[in-house]
C-alpha cells in the first residue's frame, strides 16, 4: 500500500487534494549518517509501493540542499533523491507511471510548491525531470 | 611535497589501479583500504583491512594515517558494491547495504579524515554515470547520486583548504563488467560514441588529474568519464 503524502505540518492539504501516488517532501535532516539513511529509507519504501501500485512519485527538495548549501548529510539526501527518481523514471516508462523531483527556493510559498508537485504526480508525461521552483538554481551548478 | 594518500576498495578493480597509479605518480604513500584479506598490493601500498561500515572502520583508517607521521594530501573514496534489481524487487537488505557501503562509508571517513588535511590536500569521489539514471538500479544510482550531493558540499565546506570532486566513470572494463551477458555488454558499448568500454587506467589518470595541482582551481565539479555516453 502508499504511504500517504510525507508533507509537513505546516502544509494544508485540502480534502480537494488529489495526491494519487507517492508525494515525498523531505525534511530538514540532521548532521549525522544515520539521518541521511532514514531519510532514504523512507523515500525508497514509499517508492517501491509506489511502484508495485503502477502510480506516479514525486520527491519534493530544495534547491539549496542540492546545491550543497545546506551541509553535506542535507545534499546527499537530496541528490541521491533526484539520481532515484531518475532510474524509477526509467523503469516507469512501460507501466505509464513517472517519477520526478520538485526542487524549490525559499521565497516559493509551500502551497506554491505543493500545486506543483500536484501537477507533476498527475501530467502524465513529465518524468525524470527536475521542476525548479524559483530563480536560486541559474548560474549553478546542474546535477 | 611528501605525503599520504588513502584509497578504498583498493583490492581490485578500479581501486586497485587507482592505488598503484598514485603510488607511481609522486613521493606519496599510498594507504589502500580494502575489506578483502588479500589485498595483493605492490609494497609502495600500505594495506589496510577494515570494514569501512563498522563504527571503529574510519578511526582505525585515520590511526594507520597518523602513525604514518606524514600530511594527509588526500583520499579517494571508491568502495562500492551492486545488488541491482528492479525498484519493485529491490529487498530492503541489499538497499540498506549498497547505501551503506557506497554513501555511508565515503561519509564516515572523509568525515573523519578531514581534520588530517593539510592545505592543498584532495578528495576525490568515485560516483557513477549511473548517478545519472540507470534501469535496475534505484539503490546504486541513488547512493552515487548521494556521492554528488556530498562531494558538492563538501567542496564549499572544506575550502579554500581541501579540494573535493567526482568521477563518475561509464562503462570501465573490470571484472564487474564481465559479468554482464556479452550480448547486453556489446549493445551498451555500441551506444557509446567513442565505440569500446574504458580502462580502469582511464579513471586512474583522471583520479591524479583531480588529486594533483594540475586542477588547483577545480572543487564541486563531477567528470564524468564515459566515452560519451551521455550524448546518445
Amino acid at each position: 500500500m502508499i504511504p500517504p503524502p510525507r508533507i509537513p505540518a505546516a502544509v494544508e492539504v485540502t480534502p480537494s487534494d488529489d495526491l494519487a501516488g507517492f508525494l515525498f517532501w523531505m525534511d530538514e535532516i540532521g548532521p549525522g549518517w544515520q539521518d541521511v539513511k532514514s531519510e532514504l529509507t523512507e523515500a525508497f519504501t514509499g517508492a517501491r509501493e509506489s511502484a508495485k501500485s503502477e502510480t506516479s512519485m514525486v520527491f519534493i527538495v530544495k534547491n539549496d540542499d542540492l546545491l550543497g548549501r545546506n551541509g553535506p548529510t542535507r545534499a546527499m539526501a537530496a541528490a541521491g533523491l533526484v539520481s532515484a527518481a531518475r532510474t524509477a523514471a526509467l523503469e516507469g516508462v512501460s507501466k505509464g507511471w513517472t517519477a520526478n523531483v520538485v526542487a524549490y527556493d525559499v521565497i516559493v510559498s509551500p502551497a506554491e510548491v505543493l500545486g506543483r508537485a500536484k501537477f507533476v504526480l498527475q501530467n502524465g508525461i513529465t518524468t525524470g525531470e527536475i521542476i525548479h521552483l524559483g530563480p536560486g538554481h541559474i548560474g549553478k551548478a546542474l546535477i | 611535497m611528501k605525503g599520504t594518500i588513502v584509497v578504498t576498495g583498493a583490492a581490485r578493480g578500479i581501486g586497485r589501479v587507482i592505488a598503484e597509479k598514485l603510488a607511481e605518480s609522486g613521493p606519496f604513500t599510498v594507504v589502500g583500504v580494502d575489506l578483502s584479506p588479500e589485498l595483493g598490493l605492490s609494497e609502495a601500498i600500505v594495506p589496510v583491512q577494515v570494514d569501512l561500515t563498522s563504527e571503529s572502520g574510519p578511526q582505525q583508517v585515520r590511526e594507520t594515517v597518523e602513525g604514518l607521521g606524514l600530511p594527509l594530501l588526500g583520499l579517494v573514496n571508491n568502495a562500492g558494491i551492486t545488488r541491482d534489481a528492479r525498484l519493485v524487487n529491490l529487498t530492503d537488505t541489499d538497499f540498506s547495504a549498497v547505501l551503506e557501503v557506497n554513501l555511508g562509508a565515503a561519509f564516515k571517513l572523509t568525515t573523519e579524515l578531514a581534520p588530517l588535511m593539510k592545505e592543498g590536500a584532495a578528495v576525490v569521489n568515485i560516483a557513477s554515470r549511473a548517478y545519472l539514471g540507470n534501469f535496475g538500479q534505484f539503490n546504486y544510482s541513488m547512493s552515487k547520486g548521494g556521492l554528488v550531493g556530498m562531494t558538492r558540499a563538501l567542496a564549499i565546506s572544506l575550502a579554500p583548504t581541501v579540494r573535493v570532486n567526482a568521477v563518475a566513470p561509464g562503462l570501465i572494463a573490470t571484472e564487474m563488467s564481465k559479468a554482464i551477458p556479452e550480448n547486453i555488454r556489446e549493445k551498451m558499448v555500441s551506444a557509446i560514441p567513442l565505440e569500446r568500454m574504458g580502462t580502469p587506467e582511464e579513471i586512474a589518470n583522471t583520479v591524479w588529474f583531480l588529486i594533483s595541482p594540475l586542477s588547483s582551481y577545480v572543487t564541486g565539479e563531477v567528470l564524468v568519464v564515459g566515452g560519451g555516453r551521455s550524448l546518445t
